[in-house]
């Protein structure tokens, strides 16, 4: 292929490229929420550590409820244990599958962004946006934060690469110091 | 030019480059279900791999009805027709339009023969396990919160014979009730119709979003591909600039990751142009770098694996790679990918990913965590077919291997 061969082709793959990423995304669970807007929708925000993971049929349908143990509350007031319910579930021979729905591993940790009320079941702002995850790096001991939603690479054909969006790999203490001026922004 | 641009292919943008061959297909982004081993053979077929989630596509057998229930403070579905009947006509069209959209698709057995009967029922709440495929615009579920615009319950079973209200499988991995939910609880999330969508500038585009619930409907997990119909946000209202569908073409809303992912699922045994592969295997320069727990794992493993038309730049199909099996199972996590169902004739650039971020990358569970089963997760699970399924590698680099 000369270089004049080359460049056209090349010139030819950037032009489709355009016309991709110009096409919007076209389909659907969820709706993207901004970072205040997760702040705003939560009765209460907290670090926890995932305890146990049940699956419980209730009315027909088949449930995962979560057991966490509070282990830092910044918004709202949460008892020292909740229950989170995501939909969706094995119980017996039947599985059932709802996509977009966060998991949880015993003794892993995340901040969660909930709504609900003491006593009953909490329930995810937003499922996948609404959970964060904190890694831990062995070595240096810091801890990062990242959104769940975060995880989705999304391949763009001008650049050929995937890119991300959402909160990723943000260090503990400047994602805390986000999300209290954003609590303190809205309490005003 | 057809020569260059195979060599192009071959040397240039592509960072892993498979074989050509024609197998049986596994992978994509689908729902899994491992049968239940511990069952005799001629209820679980014996084997521990994953079965994708499907329905039967014999003639009329999916039969879907939805509720005439509208929600009214505020009215969650707006039409361009106002009168009582015509709203109803308009809707069940945008309803009958979506479900065209994957009937549509060449090269599959999902056809529109597939499809039972479109019933509308006058009573609210149909939506239930009751081994009905049920659509719901009024339907209140605790599952709803903000954010969460629509979402469908699939229910399949892990065995033969299997009953969910009227429906009882006859083959493993059968969805057996799939119900769409639209979001009715929040009073600032309305659904407009094509016809009503300029008029309703604050509302989402009920056809896409619906068409998107139905690829969970018929056993989709979500994709990563941007363009896909899989893709699983929404654009925000107003801003809805997709295809629709059309007489000529009434698959034009799907991207070809969708419809590649559609002939994986739903392959349809007389297709002569949609029979080439792509498969290989991602593996570590540095074996070490492999995780210890849990044992067995030789691959990379979660690596979003993409191929892209050399021609057109289009991206064809999407997968997530890492793994293979074969009976009696169970999955061996050893880099594997495989890209199924590809237009014959081509030359196509293979691209791998890290899913980089969380551990488990939430958007994708059900097509990854639910490829194993063992004694930890179900009591009494023959250990030869148990496995564990490893955290998603999410920090590396590819280089080009042609020759594995």
């Amino acid at each position: 292929m000369s270089y004049v061969q080359r460049r056209r082709f090349l010139w030819v793959l950037f032009l489709i490229g355009m016309a991709l990423v110009a096409i919007v995304a076209k389909g659907t669970t969820l709706a993207r929420l901004q970072f205040y807007q997760l702040v705003q929708h939560s009765s209460a925000i907290a670090r926890v550590r995932c305890v146990r993971v049940d699956t419980r049929l209730e009315n027909g349908e088949i449930w995962t409820d979560t057991v966490f143990q509070v282990v830092q509350h910044d918004k709202g007031f949460l008892p020292q244990e909740i229950v989170v319910r995501m939909p969706g579930g094995k119980f017996q021979h039947l599985h059932s599958h709802v996509d977009g729905v966060p998991e949880f591993h015993p003794n892993e940790e995340v901040y969660l962004f909930l709504t609900g009320h003491p006593g009953r079941q909490f329930y995810i702002v937003g499922w996948t946006q609404g959970t964060f995850r904190i890694r831990k790096d062995l070595r240096s001991g810091m801890e990062t934060v990242t959104q769940d939603s975060a995880d989705m690479p999304v391949f763009d054909p001008q650049m050929n690469q995937f890119t991300k969006t959402g909160l990723k790999n943000l260090p503990i203490d400047r994602f805390l110091e986000k999300l209290n001026k954003e609590i303190y922004r809205q309490s005003l | 030019m057809r020569d260059t641009v195979r060599k192009l292919a071959a040397t240039g943008m592509a960072l892993l480059y498979g074989l050509w061959s024609v197998v049986a297909a596994h992978g994509y982004s689908f729902n899994q279900i491992v049968p239940d081993v511990r069952q005799p053979a001629s209820v679980s077929g014996g084997s521990a791999c994953p079965i994708p989630s499907h329905q039967l596509v014999a003639p009329g057998s999916i039969a879907v009805q939805w509720s005439t229930v509208l929600g009214a403070n505020p009215q969650t579905i707006r039409t361009s027709d106002q009168t009582p009947t015509g709203s109803l006509n308009e809707i069940e069209g945008v309803i009958q339009q979506s479900l065209g959209v994957w009937t549509g698709v060449a090269g599959t057995s999902l056809t529109t023969s597939s499809l039972g009967p479109l019933t509308r029922v006058s009573t609210a709440n149909i939506c239930g396990s009751d081994g009905l495929n049920s659509i719901c615009f009024d339907q209140p579920d605790m599952a709803f919160t903000p954010g969460v615009l629509a979402f469908t319950r699939v229910i399949t079973a892990d065995a033969i014979g299997i009953q969910v209200g009227t429906t009882v499988s006859t083959e493993v991995g059968q969805i057996l009730d799939a119900d769409i939910y639209f979001n009715q609880s929040d009073s600032t999330v309305t659904f407009a119709t094509p016809a009503a969508l300029s008029a309703n500038p604050k509302s989402y585009d009920l056809e896409s979003i619906l068409t998107h619930e139905l690829g969970h409907f018929l056993g989709f997990s979500h994709s990563g591909v941007w363009s896909a119909m899989m893709f699983p946000f929404a654009p925000a209202p107003g801003t809805f600039t997709g295809v629709r569908p059309t007489v000529l073409q009434p698959d034009a809303p799907l991207a070809d990751d969708d419809r590649t992912g559609l002939r994986t699922l739903y392959s349809d045994p007389n297709d002569t142009l949609y029979v080439g592969s792509i498969q290989g295997r991602i593996l570590p320069a540095n074996l070490l770098s492999l995780p210890t727990a849990p044992p067995g794992v030789t691959g990379i493993f979660g690596a979003h694996v993409v191929a892209v038309d050399v021609s057109t730049g289009n991206v064809i199909a999407g997968t997530l790679g890492g793994w293979s099996c074969k009976a009696p199972g169970p999955v061996q996590f050893d880099g594997s990918y495989l890209l199924d169902h590809l237009p014959v004739g081509h030359s196509y650039s293979v691209y791998a990913e890290p899913l980089n971020g969380a551990v488990s990358p939430s958007d994708v569970t059900n097509a990854l965590v639910t490829l194993c089963r063992n004694a930890s997760t179900d009591t009494g699970w023959p250990p030869a077919q148990g496995c564990v399924v490893p955290s998603v590698n999410q920090e590396f680099t590819t280089r080009t291997r042609p020759s594995l």
